[in-house]
């Protein structure tokens, strides 16, 4: 079991300054191919460096390129971001293609990726079309008239009629229907 | 974070202020209600966690009315801390000392006892009648319906309407009124 | 004749306690103290976060589903509805959203929520359910007829 990621610092996906919309600005600034130039582990390095290099480095005008051979040691890729990440990737034993995939990477990515760690799968600038809900969404303007404490909006509601109301209500139709009576006669 | 963002964030947690008017409300169907203000439960950004909690006004706590016969059953108990030092008090005399008393405790009593409480307390503002600072009114911009409704008093109904009123049924001729 | 292969194979444990400490240890590593530094301490600590962990997992389920009820519920308590006449007339009408969708269209998209509670009122009236306050209610909200009234 591994808690590799306790020490980790978490964030969101997020391109920085709106790369990507209507520009688009490298975030790899520097990458340096270190390797050895006799030892076995570094054949796979010493291959994308004859092979590749140089057609990178045309391709990618924006990124500096470092190589740095030193003796009898393990082949390391070290990318220096535009944010400030440093990210030192280890090489030892890859053939050419694995190293061309781990630089593809770098140089797609806008910082670190392995040293953060994602708290959601997704991101968006504008969480909500109509609105985040507020307590005055619902409110109606006529509101801000009132005076308060306001004896109308203070009454509960579904209040079922009284026995008081409901006798009144009787009594009421019972003159009408005797006033008609009588309006009756009169005719 | 931009402008719009922030005032959209400041809007989304606005504290509203409350008022309730506890005339003739069952205390302890109040709290529940005033409970869910008080700690934020009628909005649909509740978390327990974050502060959406609301101020309420509760006016005219002199004038709560305790069902049945709880003004001389329910007990309220109290201890100093020390030896001897517990007390025992009615409904009744409780309200006779502190007529905010009764409804306070049982806005506390209504939520679950956690370090929240207290905090959550102190958004409530009890008046024993409708005399509230013009500082705490002039911040109240909401009303809360009442639990049930304010009966009418017999005295404060007109006398037009009274003699008004249908009669039932007539009394028997050997009928003595007194 | 004595036979110690048999207990002493019961008493070894892993094949170094170098590394057996330190699988421990790494579990350990954000712990505060000495449950952080000592092996005796850190192998009770880290053995009852893993239960703890294990117990959370099923409670950070039962949480949440009892947020979203809260919110919902406060929600469709604004349109005078109850959450339970509020879910179940949303199901008569085929509408089968769950209660975490409820929720964010609650805070996010305010106005799709009222229409999802105007409608769930005029279903729970049609089926009769209890738990509907009066019409005047839905008077009292500035709601999507306002806003469109020009």
């Amino acid at each position: 079991m591994s808690n590799s990621h306790l020490f980790l610092k978490s964030g969101f996906p997020r391109a920085p300054l709106q790369n990507g919309v209507g520009r688009y600005i490298c975030q790899l600034q520097r990458i340096t191919l270190k390797f050895c130039k006799n030892n076995g582990s570094s054949r796979g390095m010493r291959e994308f460096i004859e092979k590749q290099l140089i057609d990178f480095a045309k391709e990618n005008p924006g990124t500096v390129v470092y190589v740095k051979p030193r003796r009898h040691r393990t082949p390391v890729i070290v990318a220096e971001y535009l944010n400030g990440d440093r990210e030192w990737h280890n090489c030892r034993n890859l053939s050419k293609e694995e190293i061309t995939q781990w630089i593809t990477l770098m140089k797609t990515q806008n910082g670190s990726s392995s040293s953060l760690r994602l708290r959601k799968m997704w991101h968006t600038d504008m969480p909500s079309i109509q609105g985040p809900w507020t307590p005055f969404t619902l409110k109606n303007p006529a509101s801000n008239l009132v005076i308060f404490p306001n004896e109308e909006l203070s009454k509960p509601l579904d209040v079922e009629k009284s026995a008081t109301e409901k006798l009144i209500e009787l009594f009421r139709e019972q003159r009408l229907s005797e006033g008609k009576l009588e309006e009756n006669r009169g005719n | 974070m931009s402008i719009l963002k922030r005032t959209q964030q400041w809007a989304t947690f606005a504290r509203t202020w409350h008022i309730y008017d506890c005339t003739w409300q069952n205390p302890f169907d109040s709290a529940k209600v005033v409970k869910n203000h008080l700690m934020g439960l009628h909005k649909p950004i509740y978390h327990p966690m974050n502060d959406c909690g609301d101020h309420v006004v509760l006016i005219n706590t002199g004038e709560i009315a305790l069902p049945g016969d709880e003004w001389i059953k329910r007990v309220y108990f109290h201890h100093t801390g020390y030896p001897g030092g517990a007390s025992w008090t009615l409904a009744w005399q409780l309200h006779e000392k502190d007529p905010t008393m009764v409804m306070k405790k049982a806005v506390y009593a209504a939520m679950k006892g956690n370090l929240q409480r207290r905090h959550t307390m102190q958004r409530l503002h009890l008046f024993p009648d409708d005399k509230v600072p013009e500082e705490i009114l002039g911040n109240v911009t909401s009303q809360i319906k009442q639990t049930r409704v304010v009966p009418k008093r017999l005295d404060h109904i007109d006398k037009e309407t009274l003699e008004n009123f249908p009669a039932i049924m007539d009394y028997p001729k050997d009928y003595v009124l007194r | 004749m004595v036979f110690t292969s048999a207990a002493l194979f019961v008493r070894a444990r892993g094949p170094d306690e170098f590394w057996r400490k330190r699988r421990v240890f790494k579990l350990a590593a954000h712990f505060h103290g000495r449950p952080r530094n000592v092996y005796t301490f850190a192998v009770r600590a880290v053995h009852r976060a893993l239960v703890y962990a294990t117990k959370g997992r099923k409670l950070k389920k039962l949480d949440m589903a009892e947020l979203w009820k809260t919110r919902v519920s406060a929600s469709a308590e604004q349109y005078g509805v109850s959450f339970d006449a509020f879910k179940n007339s949303l199901l008569k009408s085929n509408i089968l959203l769950n209660k975490k969708m409820l929720a964010d269209l609650a805070i996010w998209e305010p106005r799709s929520f009222e229409a999802l509670a105007q409608l769930s009122r005029e279903r729970a009236v049609v089926e009769g359910m209890p738990g509907i306050q009066e019409r005047s209610v839905m008077n009292q909200v500035y709601g999507l007829k306002n806003l469109l009234k020009k």
